[in-house]
């Protein structure tokens, strides 16, 4: 990635600086990473094959960075978003939709879907900002309300799975390279269209909260209520805002499945709420709000992708692969906390 | 010697906090523990609590060796302990956190009755007249601490530390605690204070202990052989020049900057005017729980004002919050509880810093971080803050030096007229002097100051009239004429005034 992703921002990376450099945790994540893709290929050397493997595995990245990105926005407050998926479905739906009844161009229909995800997000974020409930309850409430509601709205305009016609420009994402576009001899690498996107929002977001009043202030937010408020920060508003940014990498995410799958369908989305905690908590984000790391969400993605992919090629059962995934991560995490408190403990002050 | 310490060490990474120190404590008596910020107070009393272990020197109770392996151990033992950090259970009520290390059980089960009857015993001893069902999350600092006091003396301790017990009280909440600490060592307990304010310490203690540089440099001597320069000396180290602020003239200007005609608020305040020059340091004085903190937060707008008029510079006005009392009147608030209103522990100086300015900080929408840490620099070298790289967390920095930082954002952010709430609690004198030079400075370039306090001394030394607060009504204002007896009689006498004088009989 570039160097505004190289340095992992905000408060780890103060901490991470005055620690010793094997206790970053982005460091550890890179290395658990190029072990686990040397051990694929050692076993099954047709896990770097191009068309095979690379491909689908890079498209399936883009959709869980952003999905982690999705819950990074409001881990930054240190809330929580539960409605992840149904907003990603939301979305989606609100995408097919617009083509299907007003014909539009495949952008406008991505962008009014878009809007979607991040009002249902500043909805959430209104709701817990008025009256202070927590924002588990509160966007665990609004996901419960949207299965309905997605269900609903699918019977009503499609055959109830999926919508018939997507918009020109979507076959084109999901089967094309950049290794299809060659300017003379010379042909793009084998990357699929839509990992630019899934780049271009990781480094906005990390842009966001790395150097912009905004984003600063939501961090802010998120490290202390008490002293946001008491040193002029408009509290109520950037939760507002941190949870519109959510339901809008929601939609995102939902619209690169839709890419991915072929079609805007009512199952978008359902599987999103435990990777979008996964990519971001992997990668150094703290619950408790007030720090975040973009790379280290793209490094938790990027692995927990790796090791389904490794773990498939295998030919382990979908079941034995739940277990096995959920038990690698069990590990990484706590070596991870291992390594931190020993670095602590060496680093500790009076 | 019921306790005694010697030769204890203890180093951290790249501190060598204790250097050979040593303690001994004799039934019946105060034992005063002084040193400045850094010196190793804290770093004895938890060694002493079973906190920490030690790296070299012993410790012995009752004359023979003990190893305490952890704080419960040293409670068995009958070492109590208040901690100058809170450790209460916010969630929990008065009297649950009062017995939370003995809750009286039957069948595993929790009584309720004996929990709230036991924690009653403990608060009437301080004479507390506190809800002992009340969550501690509902009481002000002050009232916290004065808890955390009573469940120390739920357990009948033979020896007691109290670390900076007085930090948040006023002065008779702290004649209350004192009164009890007597009554202790009078039934042949042993108490450790650790305290900045001198005062109090030569009223109450009998021996003491002076640490410098994790060492002992005066050990178990009667304190009434030193004289209070004589201690301040040892603390410091070197020969000590009593600080006197140099003589300031308040500009004498027409329109206050902050003005306040008979303001009532929501939280119960009426009749309250006073004003605040440019140039001038009022000082508002009061005891805890006189309504002063929220008098400050009504005016922000964190509260509301319900009558009357506030003013500033002449234009009345209506404040709805922080953000904008800040950026449009210029007005900033140092709040009296640092830790968790007025500093991101857990992020880096600079951003604690750069938190009211940043939007003065960009360019095209982006941060500009070199300008950021130039500013942090800046006011580093102007607060004298110490630091060992402006990334490092503000929670990392000693307390005067947080103090600075908390400070700083709002010079930062070049207001006009700043509110000072307690700007020295839990400060050693040498900071603590150099803080109210930096007070008296600003005034000097003619910022407005609102000066909250309960430390006598420093209202005396810095304010140039003195509004006297008392439930949550201004009883009086007096021209400061730097006399600090004469002044200290007229504000106490002015507290203790009747608001209305009662009937003759």
């Amino acid at each position: 990635m570039t160097a505004l992703l190289e340095t992992p921002p905000e408060a780890p990376a103060a901490r991470a600086r005055s620690l010793p450099l094997w206790a970053n945790p982005r460091l550890g994540l890179l290395v658990l990473l190029v072990v686990l893709v040397v051990l694929f290929t050692a076993l099954r050397p047709s896990f770097l094959d191009v068309d095979f493997t690379l491909v689908p595995m890079q498209a399936d990245i883009s959709v869980y960075v952003v999905v982690g990105l999705a819950q990074l926005a409001v881990l930054s407050l240190g809330h929580m978003n539960m409605a992840v998926g149904r907003m990603a479905a939301m979305s989606a739906f609100a995408m097919g939709l617009a083509y299907q009844e007003l014909g539009t161009p495949l952008v406008v229909d991505v962008l009014i879907g878009l809007a979607v995800g991040a009002g249902l997000g500043a909805l959430a974020g209104l709701v817990i900002s008025r009256t202070g409930v927590n924002s588990f309850v509160v966007t665990l409430a609004l996901d419960f309300a949207l299965v309905g509601l997605v269900s609903l709205l699918y019977a009503k305009a499609t055959d109830g799975v999926s919508f018939g016609a997507q918009p020109g420009g979507m076959a084109a994402l999901r089967t094309d390279t950049f290794a299809d576009y060659c300017a003379g001899n010379v042909c793009g690498p084998p990357v699929p269209l839509i990992v630019p996107i899934a780049v271009v929002a990781a480094l906005l977001v990390g842009l966001l909260f790395r150097w912009s009043r905004t984003g600063r202030e939501i961090l802010m937010t998120g490290a202390s209520v008490k002293a946001a408020e008491l040193s002029g920060i408009p509290v109520g508003r950037r939760v507002v805002q941190a949870h519109a940014l959510s339901g809008l990498l929601s939609g995102l995410a939902g619209f690169l499945l839709a890419v991915n799958n072929g079609a805007f369908s009512a199952g978008i989305g359902d599987a999103f709420l435990l990777p979008s905690f996964l990519a971001p908590v992997l990668g150094g984000t703290l619950l408790v709000g007030g720090a975040v790391s973009v790379l280290g969400t793209f490094l938790g993605a990027t692995i927990t992708q790796v090791i389904y992919k490794g773990l498939n090629l295998l030919q382990f059962q979908v079941d034995q692969l739940k277990l096995y995934i959920g038990l690698v991560l069990i590990v990484a995490l706590s070596l991870d906390r291992v390594r931190h408190v020993l670095a602590e403990r060496r680093g500790a002050r009076a | 010697m019921i306790l005694s310490a010697s030769g204890l060490v203890k180093t951290f990474p790249g501190v060598r906090a204790l250097d050979g120190a040593s303690l001994s404590l004799a039934a019946g008596s105060v034992h005063a523990l002084l040193g400045e910020n850094g010196a190793g107070k804290s770093t004895l009393v938890k060694i002493l609590t079973g906190v920490y272990r030690p790296d070299g020197g012993t410790i012995e109770l009752d004359g023979k060796p003990v190893h305490f392996t952890g704080p419960l151990d040293a409670l068995r033992a009958g070492i109590g302990v208040v901690h100058q950090e809170r450790n209460l259970v916010t969630e929990f009520s008065v009297a649950e956190n009062i017995v939370l290390h003995h809750l009286p059980r039957r069948f595993g089960v929790v009584r309720r009755s004996r929990v709230r009857d036991e924690a009653r015993r403990c608060l009437d001893l301080l004479d507390l007249d506190l809800d002992p069902d009340a969550p501690v999350s509902t009481l002000s600092v002050a009232q916290a601490q004065l808890v955390e006091i009573a469940k120390a003396l739920s357990v009948d301790n033979r020896v007691l530390l109290l670390d900076e017990p007085t930090a948040s009280l006023t002065g008779d909440e702290a004649d209350r605690l004192y009164a009890i600490v007597r009554k202790l060592t009078g039934s042949g307990h042993a108490v450790v204070l650790v305290s900045h304010k001198l005062e109090e310490v030569f009223a109450v203690a009998d021996t003491v202990t002076v640490l410098r540089d994790g060492r002992s440099v005066a050990e178990g001597q009667p304190l009434s052989a030193y004289t209070r320069d004589e201690v301040v000396d040892l603390m410091v180290g070197r020969a000590h020049a009593a600080v006197s602020l140099a003589a300031r003239t308040p500009l004498s200007s027409d329109a206050a900057a902050l003005s306040l005609t008979d303001v009532a608020t929501s939280y119960g305040h009426a009749d309250v005017s006073f004003d605040v020059a440019p140039g001038e340091i009022y000082g508002l004085y009061g005891l805890v729980g006189a309504g002063r903190t929220e008098l400050a937060k009504a005016l922000l707008g964190l509260g509301s004002v319900t009558a009357g008029t506030v003013s500033v510079h002449g234009t009345p006005v209506r404040i709805s919050g922080v953000g904008e009392a800040l950026r449009r009147h210029r007005i900033g608030y140092v709040t009296e509880n640092r830790k968790e209103e007025g500093l991101f522990l857990e992020q880096p100086i600079t951003r604690n810093i750069g938190v009211t300015v940043w939007h003065r900080l960009t360019r095209l929408g982006l941060i500009r971080d070199r300008a950021e840490a130039s500013l942090v620099d800046d006011y580093r070298q102007r607060l004298g803050i110490r630091l060992a790289t402006p990334k490092q967390l503000a929670g990392q920095l000693s307390g005067g030096n947080q103090q600075k930082v908390s400070l700083a954002k709002w010079l930062a952010a070049d207001c006009g007229i700043l509110i000072v709430d307690e700007p020295t609690v839990g400060i050693d004198v040498r900071t603590k002097a150099a803080f109210h030079e930096l007070i008296a400075g600003l005034a000097g370039q003619g910022m407005a100051i609102l000066l909250i306090s309960s430390d006598l001394p420093e209202i005396v030394t810095l304010a140039d009239r003195i509004g006297v607060m008392a439930g949550f009504r201004l009883r009086g204002e007096l021209p400061n004429d730097g006399d600090y007896e004469r002044m200290s009689q007229s504000i106490i006498r002015l507290i203790h005034t009747p608001l209305i004088p009662a009937a003759p009989h």
